[in-house]
């Protein structure tokens, strides 16, 4: 008997462990093409090792996946390691890395949440003293090709408007895994039930309900309501185009109970209405999950989602779907956000890490991730007709960077502060615990005294 | 012969030098450290800045804090909760299985597997399954022609939620600990109160609670500790939602930490948080050495 007891338990141990496991990459040994740029001397640090410090993130998959960092130790001579973290463990570590004299960093991955952070702090080098070394600089890089709305959330930062291009801003990183927000519907229930495709967020409205009502076992909009960072991203995403604003411009001053505020919390609140069950406590999981699964008939969020629509490990979707510009309502504006590369002030070999940015950013290099399941990050690749052809979704993100926004939420150093208190109290007006008036006044206190704390305002 | 004396009675104290040191270093020196830096603000992204003195700032802060009296509230009723009903389930397990039912190894092997998961999968694990969409406890539910139910998105229903993971994966320790207390009841004990022609409810109050009390006050002590430091199930089944109805201490500590930086006021919560644990076991064990007076 006591026998069968161990064993018992050792087979719930290896199968759980079974279970568990997996999730391991083994990135693909890709055949060399060693591309040499006329001029430019890509060996000049040959034999260094450089090591980035890369998010588990869609994107960087692709790239690992894609063979360029390969191909990039073959051009250059230049060893690359890659060390890839959970994103939400990214910052604590790389923190911890560039207070160091020395640390282990030569290039990190960013959140763009971080950026005005780590610029202010002074943890990242400036990135134009770079670009303007003709020995660093790779001629055919073609810089102003870099989607600009991307460029300047992921990279500026600094100056008066801290987190925005202004007086004394400086570039500090390059966008790479960076997105903007769209719309996704089903094209099959949309023909289907005879729906034209939401323009405005009045249309949005509509059409979510008539789901809701017409449709069994689909919800309308899909959206992360989760209290804290995911209902305060759910918020800004609506906000922008409703023309509500966290802080005012050139105040700092919290602008969050004002009529446009309110109309976006009550147009989530419809949302969650009709949309698929439990969206109070969808994390950004859940919210793709709803999608993938079928159970919503919407999804309006970041673009980086096109990915797993497509996959059909993941999807229940693929083929089904259509794309369609962020709505509009006083104004059109979609997010920006995702990943930025930066170079740590305290970097070992600051240069060969530059030569690896620039490689990872270059138009052929982006063409190789993208096959590969990557984001786009140059306008040129979105409005290329033949990838168009190929990704139907990069016509409607051609259209939409147009609008993509850098300023739709505040990313000072104390956003994340911000962002969890008001997350809180959105989370609250959307599960019905306060009105939508009662959460956002309930938030101005202890925002105001965030913003007095670090000095933006006066009591 | 005084001065061999004192070497007698220092000797012992030579041997436990060494690891009293280490103990020292290891327990005291992080909660003195942890005390001082509540008196300062130090921000994560300034850590290799110095901290600066604020004096009681943290504190009144965080008495003035609507988050932190919630965060308090939340983690007393949650740690109550489950303390309670852990011990009453884990107790009655017990005593079902003490008296040497069949297949009695088989159900013990399998009571136990819960505390072998490792946190992170209890979380992840129970997302799923309270998951309004695809979570098996919904399906059932509307398979049975119940409603759904939003088990981590209402805000009335999901520290029950959060209660009843941690109570599926904890209650198998109160039975495995108060099995073994049951177990070391000396037989003759027993055999005198069925002689003397006492019915099961006599001996249960009787005999076999005052035996094992004792032992189930240590296991709520150690209950009680863990669950007032619970942190990660929480996290990855609500991360304090819906609004901040499931925010334990612990869970506000971490936030305030890693996602407001400041390091300063989270050790703040820290210290607060060690006082609550202390007044609460000291009153354990106090009660609990009284009984064992009796």
């Amino acid at each position: 008997m006591k026998k069968i007891g161990l064993i018992a338990v050792m087979i719930a141990i290896l199968v759980s462990t079974a279970v568990f496991a997996g999730g391991q990459q083994e990135a693909e040994q890709a055949p060399a093409a060693a591309e040499s740029t006329d001029g430019f001397d890509w060996r000049q640090f040959e034999g260094q090792t450089i090591v980035a410090c890369w998010p588990n993130h869609g994107h960087y998959n692709a790239t690992m996946e894609s063979g360029v960092i390969e191909e990039f130790e073959e051009l250059t001579g230049i060893d690359v390691e890659i060390d890839l973290l959970q994103y939400i463990k990214m910052h604590d570590k790389q923190v911890l890395e560039m207070s160091k004299a020395s640390g282990d960093y030569d290039m990190v991955s960013m959140v763009v949440m971080w950026k005005a952070e780590y610029a202010m702090g002074g943890m990242i080098e400036p990135l134009q003293p770079f670009f303007d070394n003709p020995n660093l600089a790779v001629p055919e890089y073609d810089f102003d090709d870099l989607v600009p709305g991307y460029v300047e959330v992921t990279g500026i930062a600094g100056g008066e408007n801290i987190y925005m291009d202004g007086p004394g801003a400086k570039l500090y990183g390059l966008p790479f895994g960076s997105e903007t927000s769209f719309l996704v519907y089903r094209q099959d229930l949309f023909d289907e039930y005879d729906i034209d495709v939401p323009e405005t967020y009045d249309d949005l409205i509509e059409v979510s309900k008539f789901v809701h009502e017409n449709i069994d076992g689909v919800g309308g909009l899909t959206m992360r309501g989760a209290s804290g960072h995911h209902a305060t991203h759910g918020y800004l995403l609506h906000a922008s185009p409703y023309g509500a604003r966290i802080l005012e411009k050139g105040t700092w001053e919290p602008a969050f109970t004002e009529p446009e505020s309110i109309k976006t919390i009550e147009f989530m609140k419809k949302m969650v209405e009709y949309g698929p069950p439990g969206m109070t406590g969808y994390t950004q999981d859940e919210e793709w999950q709803a999608f993938l699964q079928g159970d919503a008939a919407m999804y309006l969020d970041a673009s980086v989602f096109t990915g797993a629509v497509n996959d059909p490990s993941k999807s229940k979707v693929v083929g089904k779907v259509g794309y369609a510009l962020h709505p509009t309502a006083k104004t059109a504006g979609s997010e920006t956000g995702g990943f930025g590369l930066a170079i740590p002030k305290n970097a070992t070999n600051p240069e060969a890490s530059f030569l690896f940015m620039q490689y990872l950013t270059m138009k052929e290099t982006e063409r190789k991730i993208i096959d590969n399941g990557g984001a786009p990050f140059r306008m040129s690749s979105v409005n290329d007709p033949a990838l168009q052809e190929e990704y139907p979704e990069f016509e409607v993100l051609a259209e939409q960077l147009k609008y993509a926004n850098p300023d739709w939420r505040p990313i000072i150093p104390e956003w994340g502060e911000i962002n969890s208190t008001i997350g809180i109290n959105i989370n609250q007006a959307l599960t019905g615990e306060k009105t939508p008036e009662e959460a956002m006044e309930d938030a101005v206190d202890p925002i105001r005294d965030i913003l007095i704390r670090a000095g933006y305002i006066d009591e | 012969m005084s001065s061999l004396s004192l070497r007698q009675k220092s000797t012992p104290l030579m041997f436990l030098l060494p690891s009293l040191v280490i103990m020292a270093f290891i327990l005291l020196v992080p909660i003195i450290m942890g005390l001082r830096l509540s008196f300062f603000e130090w921000l994560m992204r300034d850590i290799s800045k110095e901290p600066t003195f604020v004096g009681l700032r943290n504190y009144i802060e965080l008495f003035k804090s609507d988050n932190f009296r919630t965060s308090v509230l939340v983690t007393i009723r949650f740690v109550l909760s489950v303390v309670v009903i852990e011990i009453v389930a884990g107790l009655i397990l017990a005593l079902l299985l003490e008296s040497g039912l069949k297949g009695m190894r088989f159900f013990r092997t399998l009571f136990v597997l819960p505390i072998m998961v490792a946190p992170v999968v209890v979380g992840v694990m129970w997302r799923f399954m309270y998951n309004p969409s695809y979570g098996k406890i919904n399906y059932l539910l509307t398979q049975l022609g119940f409603e759904r139910v939003g088990w981590l998105s209402n805000p009335d229903i999901a520290l029950t939620s959060v209660i009843i993971a941690d109570v599926w994966q904890w209650t198998p320790f109160v039975f495995l600990l108060a099995l073994a207390a049951l177990q070391g009841i000396p037989k003759d004990l027993s055999d005198a109160a069925v002689v003397d022609g006492a019915n099961y409810m006599q001996k249960l109050l009787r005999i076999k609670l005052p035996y094992i009390a004792s032992i189930l006050g240590v296991t709520a002590i150690l209950r009680l500790i863990d669950a007032f430091r619970s942190l990660v199930v929480i996290f990855n089944l609500t991360y304090g939602g819906p609004g901040v109805s499931t925010e334990v201490m612990s869970l506000h500590l971490y936030k305030s930490a890693f996602v407001s930086q400041r390091l300063g006021l989270a050790s703040a919560i820290a210290v607060l948080l060690l006082l609550l644990i202390v007044i609460l076991s000291l009153g354990l064990i106090v009660s609990n050495l009284k009984n064992k007076e009796n």
